[in-house]
């Protein structure tokens, strides 16, 4: 129960310092904007104004969710190392383990309240343009949250041993390749090569695959998704982070705060 | 609990090497240093800058794992946590979270050691009273000064009530009030019974307050052992003033006895050992000089210390 508190403890204290950071209020901001322009951008076509405008709503709500989780993700550890915050939470009864998963935790509920908020703005703006909304558009947003919190595992592990600059450079680099892995499964399995394709599906397997995070064509043309279309990416996320998480505090466990 | 109950901290053969980078060789910085801090004394840990004083502080703290050897806080390995709620720590030049309040900081700290939420509040109402910041509680810290800094660093080192503090100098930043309350309250904490770790440069508040010290110089101790013994190995000096001096006893008290002259006008200053003062005496008023003064002079902490320094160099 004691590891529970201490957790929640430093998950509530990230919390309350992104929401005291306005920086972070000026991005959310910027995406609240661009699910609006959404309103614009339909009134370009004769057809199909209400898909569009969830189309971009949606786009806008993933890519600023993951540029938040990277911005904010890959300094988490580094900037408590940096300023030495970190000194007078470890000489307390807080494992690495502890200060790792807490700090992730209140990450993580940062940019779900973040991811709200933005959602909140996209029903509003659907339900002005009149667009059709329903339990497709729930799971959508359910499975980018699921996808936010995979991508901030991935940021706090760079974080746990590189720089900022190192470690946004590595979450950018797997959060594109992670959005492409069908592609290089397909290329791998096409393949006439069988080096080519064992290299392609070993990295098919070991990166993300981010795709399966991604319902905006059923939700937005209102195809039936089935339960396990949710359930399983959302498993496979949890399983992803975990293992992501542990190799974490390995390597946070080995470092020297110096 | 499993530790000695004369001894809180225990360090044995500890080794420190730091990679400076991939492939280079690895820089040595603790030589396997030992020593030992019993419990409710004030302990003084003295070096020169790049000594290691801090790298073996981190090392007590859980912050920097040792190459080899063993370190022990309560009996317990530095590499576990949970007997780091008997554990209180002030590091250097602090940073804290600037977006919290004075008491939300200390609430902060105080939850992640399973203070209990009804004696939370009159802990941190306590602490905050006793570091002179009650009116500031409810300021944000980025508002704070950095001898009010130091000063709830001070709190939240003991918000859980610790039965040992590390200190990593204590009284950085604070104006001659600050470093007296600061003083007084290391003193109190002694009285409490609680232990105390003080890292510092300051040698008088270690004279001040230390009841032994340990001084490390170059990653190696050189000294262990009470800071009384420790001032009485120096040799202790008396301050001869003399009048009308002929020049022959000058050139005796200079050559056969050793003394240090120095001119003051008509008058010369010499300093000699304790165990010529009576010769020294007798051989100036033979000599019909005036004896104006006779100062003993207890040696500073500092030119001893200096003087350990000056021996880790050679």
């Amino acid at each position: 129960m004691n590891r529970l508190s201490r957790v929640l403890t430093l998950a509530g204290n990230t919390v309350r310092e992104a929401v005291r950071n306005k920086v972070l209020y000026t991005l959310v901001f910027f995406a609240v904007a661009l699910i609006g322009t959404g309103v614009l951008l339909s009134t370009l076509s004769y057809v199909e104004e209400e898909r569009i405008l969830q189309d971009v709503g949606l786009a806008a709500i993933r890519l600023f969710g993951v540029a938040i989780a990277i911005f904010v993700g890959v300094g988490l550890i580094h900037r408590e190392v940096d300023r030495r915050t970190i000194y007078t939470i470890l000489s307390k009864p807080v494992s690495r383990a502890e200060f790792l998963l807490g700090k992730y935790l209140g990450l993580v509920a940062t940019l779900w309240l973040q991811l709200a908020i933005m959602a909140l703005a996209f029903v509003a703006v659907s339900l002005l343009a009149g667009a059709p909304l329903g339990a497709g558009h729930a799971a959508a947003i359910g499975l980018i949250a699921v996808e936010l919190a995979l991508m901030v595992a991935i940021a706090t592990l760079f974080s746990a041993f590189t720089t900022p600059m190192l470690a946004s450079l590595f979450t950018t680099g797997i959060f594109l390749v992670g959005a492409l892995s069908r592609d290089l499964r397909d290329l791998g399995l096409h393949s006439s090569s069988h080096g080519v394709r064992q290299v392609l599906m070993a990295l098919y397997h070991v990166l993300p695959d981010l795709e399966s995070f991604n319902l905006t064509i059923q939700a937005v043309h209102g195809l039936p998704i089935q339960p396990y279309e949710v359930w399983l990416p959302a498993l496979y996320a949890a399983a992803y982070a975990g293992v992501v998480l542990l190799l974490a505090v390995v390597i946070f466990e080995r470092r020297d705060f110096r | 609990m499993s530790h000695d109950a004369q001894e809180v901290v225990r360090i044995e053969g500890l080794v420190k090497d730091f990679r400076p980078g991939f492939g280079l060789r690895p820089r040595r910085v603790l030589h396997g240093i030992g020593f030992g801090v019993r419990q409710g004394e004030i302990f003084g840990f003295v070096g020169p800058n790049g000594a290691g004083k801090t790298t073996t502080l981190k090392i007590l703290m859980g912050l920097i794992h040792p190459t080899a050897g063993v370190a022990r806080i309560l009996g317990h390995d530095v590499r576990e946590s949970e007997f780091r709620r008997h554990v209180g720590f002030l590091p250097e030049n602090p940073w804290f979270y600037d977006f919290l309040t004075g008491r939300e900081f200390l609430r902060f700290y105080a939850r992640l050691c399973d203070v209990s939420s009804d004696a939370r509040e009159a802990r941190i109402d306590a602490l905050l009273a006793q570091v002179g910041l009650s009116a500031a509680g409810e300021a944000r810290l980025r508002t704070y000064s950095k001898g009010m800094l130091q000063r709830i660093g001070i709190a939240q080192a003991l918000v859980h009530d610790p039965s040992v503090v590390f200190l990593d100098e204590p009284m950085s930043g604070l104006d001659p009030i600050g470093r007296k309350e600061i003083r007084d309250l290391i003193l109190r904490l002694r009285q409490e019974g609680k232990t105390v770790f003080m890292n510092t440069h300051i040698l008088s508040d270690v004279e001040l307050l230390c009841d032994r010290v340990a001084i490390i110089v170059k990653g190696e101790i050189r000294y262990e052992g009470s800071t009384d013994d420790f001032l009485a190995g120096g040799e202790r000096e008396t301050e001869l003033v003399l009048a009308q001096v002929p020049p022959a006893l000058a050139t005796l008290l200079e050559q056969r006895l050793g003394a240090r002259l120095r001119g003051l006008g008509d008058r010369i200053e010499a300093r000699v050992a304790e165990k010529h003062v009576s010769e020294a005496l007798r051989e100036a008023l033979a000599a019909g000089a005036e004896v104006v003064s006779v100062v003993p002079h207890r040696v500073s902490l500092e030119s001893i210390f200096l003087s350990a320094v000056e021996a880790g160099n050679r």
